[in-house]
């Protein structure tokens, strides 16, 4: 090969693992920095200052006992839905009254938490509340519209149009 | 001791020169030189300007290299990739972080059931 070629790679080889090297470095003092604590996510991302993050952070430990005894409730009653549907290929009535329960169940908890992502929107400024009110309704809730806004596309099959 | 005494030193310098370039003739015909080639001087003046001339790169590969090796350039080449790569690799840990942190709070408050 031409010498001058072998030169020329050699130095982009160089260059490219000088970018790699730091960039690879870089990152990893990012992910070292990472904080232990649940809600410093809210912290970073709304800029709250200490006085905001103590009434999150009372928020957050009232709520999550209540978040706690709902999951089990759920853990509970998804239990029970497997065993009333078996092995067996029907959907029974026990079934069908359990599957409705586990739906009440989730639908209390997910109303429990849209008040907590209330309460904790308020203890925020005005604005960083509203964008985190919006941001974990998108993020709690909007994957059941994404999955729901998919299907109805899918084939031009639509729900509640029959 | 014969020269010293000699009262004339300039005649004797003067027969000696005589002798010399007598010596020289002799000796040019005892050793001919051969004729030069034809335009032997136009060629010796090419090659010298040659040698003198700028060595000229072979080819755009030539050049570049020319252009990284040279310390300044080199130098400022591998502060720019090492900075790139900072700030790139900051950006994106930076980014990592907020996602691993945002996905932390979300399993504590939102559980998968609910999503």
């Amino acid at each position: 090969m031409n010498r001058s070629l072998v030169i020329l790679l050699g130095v982009l080889a160089l260059g490219a693992a000088i970018f790699a090297g730091s960039y690879f470095v870089s990152q990893r003092a990012c992910a070292i920095t990472r904080s232990a604590d649940d809600l410093s996510w809210l912290r970073d991302e709304f800029h709250l200052n200490d006085a905001e993050m103590a009434r999150v952070r009372l928020l957050h430990e009232g709520y999550m006992p209540q978040c706690a005894k709902m999951c089990a409730l759920i853990a509970a009653k998804n239990a029970e839905v497997q065993a009333a549907l078996g092995s067996g290929t029907n959907v029974t009535a026990e079934a069908q009254q359990k599957l409705t329960e586990l739906g009440e169940l989730r639908a209390q908890c997910q109303a429990q938490m849209l008040r907590h992502f209330i309460a904790v929107s308020q203890a925020m400024p005005p604005e960083a509340g509203r964008r985190y009110l919006a941001e974990m309704k998108k993020l709690t809730l909007g994957s059941h519209e994404e999955i729901e806004q998919s299907m109805s596309d899918h084939n031009g099959h639509e729900h509640g149009t029959n | 001791m014969k020269e010293n005494m000699n009262p004339d030193p300039g005649s004797n310098r003067g027969s000696a020169e005589a002798s010399d370039t007598r010596f020289r003739e002799v000796l040019r015909a005892a050793r001919p030189s051969p004729s030069l080639p034809p335009r032997f001087q136009e060629n010796v003046w090419r090659r010298i300007e040659d040698a003198e001339a700028p060595v000229k790169s072979g080819s755009w590969i030539d050049a570049l290299i020319a252009l990284v090796l040279r310390p300044r350039f080199a130098y400022a080449t591998v502060a720019t990739l090492m900075l790139a790569g900072v700030l790139l690799g900051t950006y994106q840990g930076a980014q990592n972080v907020k996602q691993t942190e945002q996905a932390r709070y979300l399993a504590a408050v939102a559980p998968d059931s609910l999503r």
